[in-house]
């Protein structure tokens, strides 16, 4: 059995090396061709630079390059591959057969077939072994039984979802985005129209539940089926998310990090840790469940909220500087002189009371509560510029 | 270029026999976005008619289907139909490994967007391509020039637009414990509504106007295809008869949907 790759959304190259300390083996970012236009997309000097700080920690860079083409893209594919190749990407992402004919045609480039080619069977997989892909990002719609039976039956790398946002509809199957906003969703434009709310009507009759329709389900989170993906021989563990915040990345990576770990360094008396589901709700703020892994796509797994997400102020500050028992943090949140936080980094945890807080001019106050403010707080035990504050859990309300 | 029907029923396609050249049937468990489906048997009665019939198996094939698909497609290929229409890449696997003659239409509706895509298929033996109903009349003019492949163009019908594995509307009904009569749905928002069908492979939301782009010049294409869903059989007929006699006059009104319309891409600047 081989040890799963822990793979991660990087939205920008703070991010990826957020991502890649924080435990991820692997990251996966966007370029041109990408079905994020509107993240911050690396240029290709920073998939350089990405590529150069993850290979210098024997770690991976893929980039996704999963538009479905038009035809004034195909011109441009080429160079653009020919550029990817010379970074030294690892892998692109690839979702549009006419890219995987001329990466193979003109790069050394290894190719991972995108979500959005939707494979969910064991034929489709073969197929697409047998044009050179080297590894399949399954369609979320695959249940535990399809996995098991591909991975046995095609031998080929799956990497699968285990964290994050869904799509309501089959990947690439949806062009709300086109028609209701004139924004093309396979070639990154995807305005989120499954978040929206309607009216739902009968003939002229309203279907009116407490709640709008909408499409919108809740998160995905195979946290619990950590074990049984390993024991299926998944190749790589999938977070989503290359619009949100380090944050988000850093405390999703870390824990799911902690978890892979602990079950495959003692997998006799692994057991599975409340405590890990609970940071999982708080950070990501959304219900997640097993999805179709487990079978579930019914009612309890929709989210009719009416569009009203209660946000939690649970990040509280980056740690940008460190010197004399003091941190230099960035405030993203509201907190005080007196309170209970955790201070988490890439391989370190604990809690701390704020004894005592600075301005920018060494005035001590009791209250931090301008966003991006500067201050500084006592601590004893050295930290650096990678971590970062929270309400400690033990504070918070379940 | 030829005129292709997607039908509700037998009596349907055989009231219009002699205005159209082909049926697109959408074929029982493995298709998806249709009003209708049609079992095997039902379609070998579709071939009476004299005209040339393609199948619709363009569902998202899931793993458990594949054993009962590898049959069905065994017995679609001794029916000798013009093509089958499908989404998922194991059919052009299966095609190869079964052997079967039956050729194949690429029909992964919204990404049959560029020429190399569709010439891509076509080196894999796929000598069709059903173009995607989001791209611009420069496009598809772009892709007739440059590629193999005969081409299947929507021309006029209410589109397909999202398509989920999920039952939104039966979830939405039992969450909260709503009475529905099984009539015809629609999502409503801003003066527009979109139909949306729940039905047993999951759910698909369709455009809020009807696609008619009739006035446009698209001989060059090798088939279009008119779609009766949600449309009086009386009125399909009439397009139909006036697009035959070519007689520029329609009840519903001309939309040219993307024709002239092209969506943004854009990658973010720094």
């Amino acid at each position: 059995m081989i040890k799963p790759e822990l793979l991660a959304p990087a939205g920008d190259l703070e991010r990826l090396k957020i991502a890649l300390l924080y435990g991820a083996d692997a990251v996966y970012i966007g370029g041109t061709f990408n079905l994020r236009a509107n993240a911050d997309n690396f240029t290709v000097s920073e998939i350089q630079k990405g590529v150069d700080f993850a290979h210098s920690l024997s770690k991976k860079v893929y980039v996704t390059v999963n538009i479905a083409m038009h035809n004034k893209e195909l011109n441009k594919i080429i160079d653009y591959l020919k550029e990817l190749d010379n970074t030294g990407v690892d892998a692109i992402i690839v979702s549009d057969p006419a890219i995987i004919k001329l990466a193979k045609e003109n790069t050394n480039l290894v190719i991972h077939l995108s979500t959005q080619a939707s494979t969910l069977n064991k034929e489709a997989a073969a197929f697409w072994k047998s044009e050179g892909v080297s590894r399949i990002v399954l369609a979320r719609e695959c249940s535990m039984e399809d996995i098991k039976d591909i991975k046995e039956s095609v031998g080929i790398e799956l990497e699968v979802f285990v964290h994050g946002a869904m799509c309501a509809s089959y990947s690439g199957r949806c062009v709300l985005s086109n028609f209701l906003t004139s924004r093309d969703s396979n070639r990154g434009g995807c305005s989120q129209i499954c978040r929206w709310d309607f009216d739902l009507k009968e003939d002229d009759k309203d279907l009116k539940g407490e709640k709008p329709f909408t499409f919108c389900t809740k998160d995905l989170s195979l946290i619990k089926y950590i074990p049984e993906l390993i024991n299926l021989g998944v190749d790589s563990f999938k977070i989503e998310g290359r619009m949100r915040s380090a944050y988000y990345i850093a405390t999703i990576t870390s824990v799911y990090r902690k978890v892979i770990d602990e079950f495959w360094n003692n997998p006799e008396d692994y057991e599975y840790n409340l405590k890990y589901e609970q940071v999982l709700r708080r950070c990501a703020n959304r219900d997640s469940v097993p999805q179709f892994f487990d079978g579930s796509f019914g009612k309890d797994v929709q989210y009719y909220n009416g569009r009203i997400e209660v946000t939690n102020q649970d990040f509280l500050g980056t740690v940008i500087g460190y010197s004399d028992n003091l941190m230099k943090v960035e405030q993203r949140n509201y907190f005080k002189k007196g309170d209970l936080v955790t201070v988490f980094g890439p391989n370190d945890e604990f809690d701390m009371t704020i004894e005592k807080v600075y301005d920018e001019d060494m005035n001590e106050i009791d209250i931090v509560r301008h966003p991006k403010q500067i201050v500084y707080i006592k601590c004893d035990k050295k930290v650096s510029n990678d971590y970062m504050i929270k309400k400690a859990l033990s504070t918070i309300d379940k | 270029m030829e005129t292709v029907a997607i039908i509700k029923s037998f009596n349907q396609a055989n009231d219009i026999k002699e205005l159209v050249d082909a049926f697109i049937l959408p074929i029982k468990d493995y298709s998806i976005n249709f009003e209708s489906s049609f079992t095997l048997d039902e379609i070998n009665t579709f071939k009476m008619l004299g005209k040339k019939v393609f199948l619709a198996v363009n569902k998202n094939i899931h793993n458990s289907e594949i054993d009962d698909l590898k049959e069905k497609l065994i017995e679609i290929d001794k029916l000798n139909i013009n093509g089958i229409i499908y989404y998922d890449a194991s059919i052009v696997k299966l095609k190869k490994d079964l052997d079967l003659k039956t050729d194949l239409i690429w029909s992964q509706e919204h990404m049959v967007t560029n020429y190399g895509t569709i010439n891509y298929w076509y080196d894999k033996g796929v000598k069709y391509s059903y173009l995607s109903s989001e791209i611009t009349k420069e496009e598809i003019n772009d892709i007739k020039e440059n590629s193999k492949a005969k081409l299947f163009l929507n021309v006029f019908g209410y589109i397909p637009m999202f398509t989920s594995r999920r039952h939104l509307v039966n979830n939405y009904i039992q969450y909260f414990n709503l009475n529905e009569n099984g009539k015809n749905k629609t999502i409503y928002k801003e003066e527009k509504h979109y139909p949306i069908n729940d039905k047993e492979h999951g759910t698909t939301v369709y455009s809020d106007y009807i696609l008619n782009i009739l006035d446009e010049d698209f001989s060059d294409i090798d088939y279009l295809v008119f779609n009766s869903f949600l449309i009086e059989n009386s009125e399909f007929k009439e397009v139909l008869y006036n697009f035959k006699n070519n007689i520029k006059e329609y009840k519903f009104p001309f939309n040219h949907g993307f024709l002239y319309n092209e969506t943004v891409y854009r990658v973010k600047k720094k």
